[in-house]
C-alpha cells in the first residue's frame, strides 16, 4: 500500500534524486564530480562537531555543522591547489580521506560519551532512508524546489560559466558569485541527501545519474531533465525494491539502481551508445565495400 | 579619441618578466594587427588588456575609459582550444552566449536575440548548421562560431586571438570579410595574427611585439624589412619581389 | 642530532612503560565490561576489590571498540568478567588475548543451553541479553561468585553471603515486577522496543516482545522492517512503543509516525535501559534499580 512510510520514503527519495540529478549535471560539466565526494565525505565531521558542541541531535543543527565544513572542504581544495605544487586529483584525495578520517574519530569519541550512541551519528554513513518520516520532507522538499528554481533561473548564466569562463567575465557576468551559488546549492544537495543515502553514497548519487543522461542528448537542457528523472527513478525504483524483504538498506539499493540505469544508456543509447555506434560503424563498412564494388565494374 | 590606450604595462609571472613597457595609443576605426615570434607575449597582451591577468602594472584605456566589462563595448574571439567543444551545446546556442550581457540575468533569451544570433549565423555562413552540436563541427567551423558570438556582441572594439589558425580556405575568407565589414561599419579590431604572408594584406595597423613592442603604427611605416628582423631576432628571411614592394616573408 | 634522537626514543619509551607502574590501590582490580556485571560484582565482592566497568550509561555493547585506554585496564586488571554470547561484538580478540595472562570468564556462556534464547532470525546464534531475565541471571552471577572464590579464597564466607542477600533481593525484585506486569490487560502485553533485547523479559514475566532492529544493533534494518512493526502496531492496537538509551530514536519516531498516518495514535511509552544501565550513583546506576525503572515505565504506559 502506497501510504504512510512507504509513501514518504518514496517521495524523499524521489525529490533526493531529483535534486542530486541537476546538480550534479553542472558538476559533471565542470568535471568536478569528485570535488562533490570529498565534499560528502567532508560532512561528517561537521555533524559530528555540532552534536559535540551543541549538544543536540536536533536535525537543523546537525545540517548546518554538515553544511559548514563540507562548504569548507571545497575551499580547501581550491586554496591546496592554487598554494601548493599538488593537482586538483591530489587535493581533492588529501581533502576527503582527511576529514573523512576526523569525522570518524569524532564519531567514535561520541559513542564512548553517555547517550552518545542515542545521536544516531552513525546513520549518516550509509544513510537510513527507511526512517524518513514526513517531518523530514518538509526539508527535502524546500531544498529540491530550490534547487530547481535556481536551475531555471541561472541555466544560461551556469551554461556560459561551465562553458567559457573567460568570455563569461569579459561581459559582465559575476562567475565568481555564480561559481558560489553552484557550490552553494551542492552542499545543500549533499546535506540533505546524506541521510538518505548516506556520505559515502552520496557521491554516486551526483555522478551516475548525470552520466547517463550524457548518452541520450547534446543538447543541456534535455540532459539536465534526463539527469534528474534517472535521479528520480533510481530512488523511486530503490525504495520499492528495498521495501520487499526486511532487513534491505534502501540507499544502496538506490545506487545499485543508479547503475543499472548508467550501464543500460551506455549500451543502448541510440546514437551515442556502444551497441549504437557498433552498428553505425558496420553500416558504413558495408557501405563502403558495397561502393568499392561498384567502382570497380 | 584612442580606441586603445596603453601605458607602462608590464606583466610578469612566477619572475619572468613576460611583458615590459608597453605604450601603444591606436585610434578608433583601425584594423590591427599584432604580430611576433612565438613566446613574445601577444596572447599575454591581449590578456592584459581584458583584464583576465592579476599581475599587471601599468594602465588600459578603452575608448578613453578603463575597461568595465558591463558596458559591453569589447568583443572577443578566443583561442579555439581556449573551450572544450565536447559541451553538450549547439553552434547557435554558442552564438546566443554572446547576447547574454544585453540579456541580463536570470532572464530567457527573447525571440529578438535568438535572431540577431540566427543573423551573425549567417553573416559567417554558418545558418545551415545553427543546431550541430558543437563537438561535430570542423575547426573552420567552430571559428566561424567563435566569430558569431563575438559579432551578436554588438561591441565597438573586438580583439581575436590567432582567427586564422588551422582554419580553411573558405573560413580564411569570411573572416577577412567580416573584418571589412566591421572596419565599414566604424569599429576598431585588433587580431593576433601568425602568418607574416599576409599579415601586411589585412591590417591597416601593426603592432610588433617581442615582449616589449619594436614598433607600431600605419603598416606602411611599421611593417618594414628592419622592424620585422629586429622583432623576430634576425630570424627571418625574405624574398625581394623586383616588380612590387610586396615581400616575400618567412621565419626561418 | 644524534643525541637527540637518542634522547626522543628513549623519552617515548619511558612513557610508554610507565603506565604499567602506576600505582595500585593494593585492593584486586576486576574489570567489567557491562555495568550491569559490575553491579552484581560489587554486590557480591563488596570493598574487598576495585570495580571498572568499560561501558557506561548510554553505550552500546553490540557496537562498543575497546580504545588504547581500556586495553590498558584491562592490562592491569586481575580478573576479567563480559557477558559473552557475542554480546561485545567487537571485543573477541583482545578477551582472547588477555585469556593468555590472566582470568576472564563469560559469565553468560555458562548457563545451560536449554535456558538460552535464540535468535528469531538465525536459531544457531544465541540472544545474549540474559540480564532480563532474573532466574537466568542468577546463573550467570553465580558464577561470578565461583570465580572470586577461586580467586580469592580468603573472602569465601563473606562471598557466599553476601551472594545469598542478593539473590534475595532479586527474588523480590522477580515477585514484584510480575505483581506489575499483571495490572496490564493481557492484550496490551506487547512490548515494542528499538532492537531485539527484551526477549528474556518477555518470556520471562509473559509479555510479547518486538525488536525494530534484530538481536544486535549493528544489524541491517530497512523499509519493510518499519513496515512490519506499523503494521503490527496498528493491528494489534498496542497503546505504547519504548526506546532505548543506547539506541538513536530517529526509527521509533519514523514507526509513530507511520502509525499515525494509518489512524492509530500511538505514544513514546518512555526511555528504557536496554544494553547499558543509568548514570553512576542514582537509583537507576544499579541492575535493580534499572530494573524497576523499565517495569514501571512499561507497565504505567501500557496498562
Amino acid at each position: 500500500m502506497l501510504t504512510g512510510n512507504l509513501l514518504w520514503v518514496l517521495v524523499g527519495t524521489i525529490l533526493l534524486g531529483v535534486a542530486a540529478g541537476l546538480n550534479g549535471t553542472f558538476s559533471f560539466l565542470q568535471k568536478q564530480s569528485l570535488v562533490g565526494d570529498a565534499a560528502a565525505h567532508a560532512a561528517l565531521p561537521g555533524i559530528a562537531l555540532a552534536y559535540l558542541v551543541f549538544e543536540t541531535k536536533e536535525l537543523p543543527i546537525l545540517m548546518i555543522g554538515a553544511a559548514i565544513t563540507s562548504g569548507l572542504s571545497v575551499y580547501m581544495i581550491q586554496w591546496i591547489v592554487n598554494q601548493s605544487k599538488l593537482k586538483a586529483d591530489a587535493a581533492i584525495a588529501l581533502v576527503l580521506s582527511v576529514s573523512f578520517g576526523i569525522g570518524i574519530v569524532l564519531i567514535s569519541i561520541v559513542n564512548q560519551s553517555t547517550a552518545g550512541n542515542q545521536s544516531g551519528l552513525n546513520d549518516f554513513i550509509f544513510g537510513k532512508a527507511a526512517t524518513m518520516a514526513k517531518s523530514d520532507l518538509i526539508w527535502l522538499s524546500g531544498s529540491a524546489l530550490l534547487i530547481i528554481l535556481m536551475c531555471l533561473l541561472f541555466f544560461k548564466e551556469w551554461k556560459l560559466m561551465i562553458f567559457d569562463p573567460v568570455f563569461a567575465k569579459g561581459i559582465g557576468l559575476p562567475v565568481e558569485r555564480l561559481r558560489t551559488l553552484l557550490t552553494a546549492l551542492t552542499v545543500l544537495t549533499i546535506v540533505t541527501g546524506i541521510q538518505a543515502v548516506g556520505v559515502i553514497l552520496m557521491a554516486a548519487m551526483l555522478i551516475i545519474p548525470a552520466a547517463a543522461a550524457r548518452y541520450w542528448s547534446s543538447h543541456l537542457g534535455i540532459i539536465l531533465v534526463t539527469s534528474a528523472f534517472f535521479g528520480a527513478l533510481s530512488g523511486a525504483f530503490g525504495t520499492m525494491v528495498s521495501s520487499l524483504r526486511i532487513g534491505l538498506s534502501t540507499g544502496p539499493i538506490i545506487v545499485l539502481v543508479a547503475a543499472t540505469l548508467f550501464l543500460l544508456s551506455f549500451f543502448f543509447a541510440p546514437t551515442r551508445g556502444l551497441l549504437s555506434k557498433l552498428r553505425k560503424k558496420k553500416e558504413f563498412k558495408q557501405r563502403r565495400v558495397a561502393q568499392e564494388a561498384m567502382s570497380h565494374e | 579619441m584612442n580606441a586603445l590606450q596603453i601605458k607602462n604595462l608590464s606583466v610578469a609571472y612566477e619572475d619572468k618578466i613576460v611583458l615590459k613597457d608597453v605604450n601603444i595609443s591606436i585610434p578608433v576605426g583601425s584594423l590591427t594587427g599584432i604580430i611576433g615570434p612565438n613566446g613574445a607575449g601577444k596572447s599575454t597582451l591581449i590578456k592584459a588588456i581584458l583584464n583576465q591577468l592579476p599581475n599587471k602594472t601599468g594602465t588600459v584605456h578603452i575608448l578613453d575609459r578603463p575597461l568595465n566589462p558591463k558596458d559591453l563595448i569589447v568583443g572577443y574571439v578566443p583561442q579555439r582550444n581556449a573551450v572544450d567543444w565536447d559541451f553538450p551545446t549547439n553552434a547557435l546556442d554558442v552564438v546566443l552566449m554572446g547576447r547574454y550581457g544585453h540579456i541580463g540575468l536570470m532572464k530567457k533569451p527573447p525571440a529578438k536575440d535568438k535572431q540577431i544570433a540566427l543573423d551573425c549565423l549567417k553573416n559567417v555562413g554558418m545558418e545551415a548548421f545553427a543546431d550541430r552540436s558543437i563537438g561535430q563541427l570542423s575547426g573552420g567551423q567552430q571559428q566561424r562560431v567563435f566569430l558569431a558570438r563575438a559579432l551578436a556582441q554588438e561591441a565597438e572594439i573586438y580583439f581575436m586571438d590567432e582567427p586564422f589558425v588551422g582554419v580553411d580556405a573558405a573560413t580564411e575568407r569570411t573572416i577577412i570579410s567580416i573584418l571589412k565589414d566591421l572596419k565599414a561599419q566604424g569599429k576598431t579590431v585588433f587580431v593576433v595574427h601568425h602568418d607574416l604572408q599576409t599579415a601586411g594584406d589585412y591590417f591597416d595597423w601593426m603592432i610588433l611585439l617581442n615582449k616589449t613592442i619594436t614598433a607600431y603604427g600605419p603598416t606602411k611605416q611599421t611593417f618594414t624589412q628592419e622592424n620585422l628582423q629586429q622583432a623576430y631576432g634576425g630570424k627571418l628571411f625574405f624574398m625581394d619581389q623586383a616588380k612590387s614592394n610586396d615581400n616575400l616573408v618567412g621565419e626561418r | 642530532m644524534k643525541k637527540m634522537f637518542i634522547l626522543f626514543i628513549t623519552a617515548i619509551l619511558l612513557v610508554g612503560c610507565s603506565s604499567k607502574t602506576e600505582e595500585k590501590s593494593g585492593k584486586p582490580l576486576v574489570v567489567t565490561t557491562t555495568g550491569q556485571i559490575a553491579d552484581a560484582v560489587k554486590e557480591i565482592a563488596g570493598d574487598n576489590v576495585e570495580v571498572k566497568s568499560l561501558m557506561g550509561p548510554g553505550v552500546d555493547p553490540h557496537l562498543y571498540k575497546a580504545t588504547q585506554g581500556d586495553l590498558q585496564t584491562l592490562e592491569q586488571a586481575d580478573t576479567i568478567f563480559y557477558n559473552g554470547l557475542a554480546l561485545e561484538g567487537k571485543m573477541s580478540d583482545i578477551f582472547e588475548k588477555m585469556k593468555k595472562e590472566k582470568t576472564v570468564s563469560a559469565i553468560g556462556e555458562v548457563v545451560p543451553a536449554d535456558r538460552i534464547l535464540s535468535d528469531p532470525m538465525n536459531p544457531k546464534l544465541a540472544d545474549p541479553h540474559i540480564w532480563f531475565d532474573i532466574d537466568v541471571w542468577k546463573i550467570a552471577v553465580a558464577e561470578i561468585t565461583k570465580t572470586l572464590i577461586e580467586e580469592y579464597p580468603d573472602n569465601k564466607d563473606e562471598y557466599k553471603k553476601n551472594e545469598k542477600a542478593y539473590f534475595d533481593k532479586l527474588d523480590e525484585l522477580s515477585n514484584w515486577a510480575d505483581t506489575r506486569i499483571n495490572e496490564i490487560p493481557e492484550q496490551q502485553r506487547v512490548l515494542v522496543t528499538a532492537h531485539d533485547a527484551f526477549s528474556y523479559f518477555g518470556n520471562s514475566h509473559g509479555m510479547e516482545v518486538r525488536g525494530l532492529q534484530g538481536l544486535s544493533t549493528n544489524s541491517e534494518y530497512g523499509l519493510k522492517d518499519v513496515q512490519n512493526i506499523v503494521d503490527f502496531l496498528a493491528d494489534e492496537n498496542i497503546k505504547a512503543v519504548f526506546i532505548e538509551s543506547s539506541v538513536s530514536e530517529k526509527a521509533m519516531n519514523a514507526v509513530i509516525q507511520g502509525a499515525k498516518e494509518k489512524g492509530h495514535t500511538i505514544q513514546v511509552g518512555g526511555e528504557l535501559f536496554s544494553d547499558a544501565m543509568g548514570a553512576e550513583g542514582t537509583e537507576e546506576g544499579t541492575y535493580i534499580g534499572m530494573y524497576k525503572h523499565n517495569v514501571n515505565t512499561i507497565v504505567d504506559s501500557l496498562k
